[in-house]
């Protein structure tokens, strides 16, 4: 090859490269909890980045994003190693530029100054977040801001073996009106110590199976708080924390009562396998539980529960008696932009969440998941509309409530949790874990907690 | 004889000096820092943030500031003053965009971001995208509220801008208060003198210690010496198989007695065919599994040591005792455990240091529950609270004042057992060269 030939060849390559050359990719790296089922927390990013892209080159903009899934944790332990992976990274300049966070996570990065608020970034009144449910919106904020966009929500519902109920004298009427007698609070967790009694007692599930409450430390055993007559947990005026002690006496001796007094829960049940857990639930070896909306994914699928409606009552969680109130929790995930994000990447991060946001994109993660939806127009697609477990749990959002957006909930959440334990299978009674509980907030969260 | 004056072992000595400040006097000396503060996940651990939020303003209404200034420090304001329209002209926006809202806007004021996206949204050149609508709303905005200012001075120049003048001690309360970093306190101190459950940790540890140490160590020397009188093989044999469970991933390790003690494990399951009721025997005795669970590492440690340690007693000690006609338990007494003193200190000392430190097999087998901190130790508590909690807030100062009272006890139990076993007179010159 001459000289010449060479060096037009060079020419044409350089030329050839010129356009790729030019268009800047910018990498937005994403972290998230996320399980097999749970893949679209991540693809419904990669997802909005396609689309992203496509409206970048009709604005004639040469950046183009590249969307690099980060980290992945699931399991309980997965979320502890998740939230500290992004403290300490965020503050060594690292991590990812969007993170998929608890909504509780939310005072703790934005007081840190790890994450940046979504309100000025995204217009949070144009489509699709002017069609958000209203109700996520005050879970989205703290300190005045709204710093995330819900990535889904979600109920943790009571749930009973309608063949169980029926054996012990349910008839199907009975059944079917159950979930407003719950919401009413004509049924309540009185009600289901003494069916799962009954459950037990007619040998239908082993000794410890009549209530079957979920197998490891949660943010769902607060509903057992939140049922009771007084049990709110955060004064929205002074920003501080509240533990009402009678409703904490009710919630410990609930669980002290299916243990002791009723027989109808293990004493050991806590720390045991989820997979175990999983499987006794969805194959009626249980009377009543409580789980999540995101269960009947695992239930109808992997654990091959294919008749769920005809076997599975659920309902809001009972009312802890009278002056209570049957509800549910809901913990929204919420997607956050993190500090890690300079300049142009934030707008970047926002506009993939943005995109992520629409109906269609979420619903693929609210059928995957069985989570549910963020949006009212997502009810209207039909991918969502035409599944009955996301149609019919949906309902559910309207009584739910969410754990409080404050910096001190950790601690706070420790100590109540150890507190049921104790009661739980401690040895220790109700009322002398509530008091030890009460003591060790006074001497150590005096200034942060209002104990009445 | 004479010394010789030289700094050649000064010289020998560096890199190791170097190591111990590097890996533990600087570490420690941090640890006692990080203890004074109130750094948490909420504070964040490096540089200062001063941010005037809903919080801030909250904390202040509490301590009586007052309420005109703080009125004025919550607003917002969106002028389209000189200033404002000179930040306008900086920015980004089309001239076509800045002119039309120079001529139409100027002069205008809004209270509410809303109220000026709406005034923008009737302009023929108005900024079409929320980034446009954004970056004017930045240019213009009088406010304080939300903004983040690094050092102090910059937060009085912030009070300056939107015409704040206040007098020292006020400033000095605002700074306090805006405050998002961390603080200097000896409340994590107090603090921990005020829980109860202090007490009870400390009392844990104390006893975690104490019986796995013992276990460990007697546990050690019964396998050293058994398998001292046994023929080489088979004391090969037995030594290789204690040393599994220090070869074996604690996880897994962990997984076994786990496996070993659930209500539908090995033990309920054997338990069973004697009529015993199927237990999760790890939560009803769970201490019993910690020591044991640790013990069993442990002792492989101190087997290998003491194996080698015994070896090495010269055999024509042995063989005289029992030509005296010794009995192996009298050999024992007099002879082999003496002359192993100083490997037993070694362990003795080492194993309680490490399990005074150690957490990852009671973190894996019970987390310290069940209920109140009935297995959390010291080292398991500190870990919790600086690095573990499941809602994300890790107390990094607190969780260093943990540590800093670790380190404490530690240095006093090495000096006791110096003490205890006479260090002086073991490391003391063989008499013989005299």
């Amino acid at each position: 090859m001459s000289f010449k030939r060479l060096t037009m060849a060079a020419v044409a390559a350089g030329l050839f490269a010129l356009p790729t050359a030019q268009a800047a990719e910018i990498e937005i790296e994403v972290w998230a909890p996320a399980d097999k089922n749970e893949r679209y927390r991540f693809e419904a990013i990669t997802l909005a980045g396609n689309v992203l892209n496509e409206e970048l080159k009709i604005e004639g903009s040469d950046t183009r994003v590249v969307v690099k899934k980060g980290t992945s944790f699931s399991g309980s332990q997965g979320w502890a190693q998740l939230k500290q992976g992004f403290s300490l990274a965020v503050e060594a300049g690292k991590g990812p530029h969007i993170i998929v966070g608890g909504h509780e996570d939310i005072p703790v990065w934005g007081s840190a100054g790890l994450i940046h608020p979504i309100e000025d970034y995204t217009d949070l009144e144009a489509w699709p977040f002017s069609d958000l449910f209203p109700s996520l919106w005050p879970i989205m904020s703290w300190n005045g801001q709204v710093w995330g966009a819900p990535q889904d929500a979600e109920s943790r519902p009571f749930f009973a073996w309608n063949p169980h109920l029926k054996a012990i004298g349910y008839s199907d009427a009975d059944i079917a009106a159950l979930p407003d007698k719950v919401k009413s609070g004509q049924y309540t967790l009185q009600n289901v110590l003494e069916d799962a009694k009954k459950i037990q007692d007619k040998g239908l599930v082993e000794k410890g199976y009549g209530f079957y409450p979920r197998a490891t430390k949660g943010g769902d055993y607060w509903q057992f708080y939140a049922v009771q007559k007084g049990g709110d947990m955060y004064d929205p005026k002074s920003g501080k924390l509240i533990l009402d002690k009678g409703a904490l006496l009710g919630y410990y001796q609930f669980f002290n009562d299916a243990v002791y007094k009723y027989g109808v829960t293990k004493k050991n049940h806590i720390g045991m396998e989820w997979d175990q857990w999983y499987n006794e639930v969805a194959n009626g070896k249980a009377g009543l539980w409580h789980g999540g909306t995101w269960h009947y994914a695992r239930y109808t699928r992997r654990e091959g529960l294919t008749d769920f409606f005809d076997k599975v009552m659920f309902s809001l969680i009972p009312s802890g008696g009278s002056g209570g109130k049957a509800t549910t929790l809901t913990h929204p995930l919420t997607y956050l932009i993190s500090k890690r994000a300079k300049g142009e990447e934030i707008e970047l991060a926002a506009r993939l969440i943005t995109i992520a946001s629409e109906p269609r994109l979420n619903t693929l993660h609210a059928i995957a998941s069985a989570h549910l939806g963020i949006t009212k127009a997502q009810t209207k697609v039909s991918q969502y509309a035409d599944d009955r477990w996301t149609a019919e749990a949906t309902a559910l959002l309207q009584s739910a409530f969410a754990l409080p957006n404050s910096t001190d909930f950790g601690q706070y959440d420790t100590l109540v949790w150890k507190g049921l334990t104790a009661a739980w299978s401690g040895g220790v009674s109700p009322q002398d874990a509530v008091n030890t509980v009460v003591k060790e907030m006074q001497a150590t969260m005096a200034d942060k907690v209002i104990i009445r | 004889m004479e010394r010789i004056r030289s700094y050649l072992p000064l010289w020998f000595m560096l890199p190791a000096s170097v190591a111990v400040a590097l890996f533990f006097l600087i570490p420690v000396f941090m640890t006692f820092v990080f203890s004074f503060t109130t750094m948490s996940s909420d504070t964040g651990i490096l540089g200062s943030r001063y941010v005037v939020s809903d919080d801030t303003i909250r904390t202040l209404k509490g301590s009586g500031m007052d309420a005109a200034l703080l009125e004025k420090l919550g607003s917002r304001i969106f002028t389209f003053d000189e200033a404002g329209l000179a930040a306008l002209r900086k920015s980004n926006l089309k001239p076509a965009v800045v002119k039309e809202i120079a001529e139409k806007l100027s002069g205008k004021v809004y209270t509410s971001e809303k109220k000026l996206f709406n005034a923008l949204k009737r302009l023929n050149n108005r900024p079409r995208s929320f980034k446009d609508r954004k970056s004017v709303s930045r240019s213009i905005v009088q406010t304080l509220k939300n903004r983040e200012f690094k050092t102090a001075e910059e937060f009085r120049a912030g009070l300056a801008s939107i015409g704040v003048e206040v007098a020292e001690d006020v400033f000095e309360n605002l700074l306090d208060a805006a405050n998002m970093s961390w603080k200097w306190t000896t409340s994590n101190y107090s603090e921990l003198m005020a829980s109860d459950f202090t007490g009870k940790i400390l009392a844990n540890t104390a006893f975690y210690v104490f019986f796995t140490l013992f276990f460990n160590v007697g546990f050690a020397l019964l396998l050293a010496l058994a398998t001292f009188y046994m023929p080489s093989g088979q004391s090969k044999f037995f030594r290789a198989v204690w040393l599994i469970p220090r070869v074996s991933p604690s996880v897994i390790y962990i997984m076994l007695w786990r496996w070993l003690s659930f209500d539908n494990g090995f033990m309920s399951y054997v338990l069973g065919f004697f009529g015993v009721e199927p237990e999760n025997w790890l939560n009803e005795y769970p201490w019993t599994f910690v020591i044991f669970a640790n013990g069993f590492v442990g002792a492989s440690m101190g087997m290998i040591i003491f194996a080698s340690a015994v070896v090495a007693i010269p055999s024509d000690v042995l063989h005289a005792a029992e030509v005296d006609g010794a009995y192996k338990w009298q050999q024992i007494r007099r002879i082999i455990l003496p002359l192993m003193a100083w490997p037993i200190l070694f362990i003795t000392t080492y194993q309680t240091l490490s399990l005074m430190t150690s957490f990852e097999y009671i973190l894996l087998l019970t987390d310290g529950g069940p209920g109140f901190f009935t297995t959390e130790v010291w080292a398991l508590n500190a870990y919790h609270t600086a690095l573990s909690n499941y809602f994300g807030n890790l107390r990094y100062g607190f969780g260093a004042t943990l540590a800093v009272m670790l380190v404490g006890v530690g240095i006093a139990m090495s000096l006791l057992y110096l003490r205890l076993f006479d260090f002086k007179k073991l490391v003391a010159e063989p008499q013989i060269e005299n």
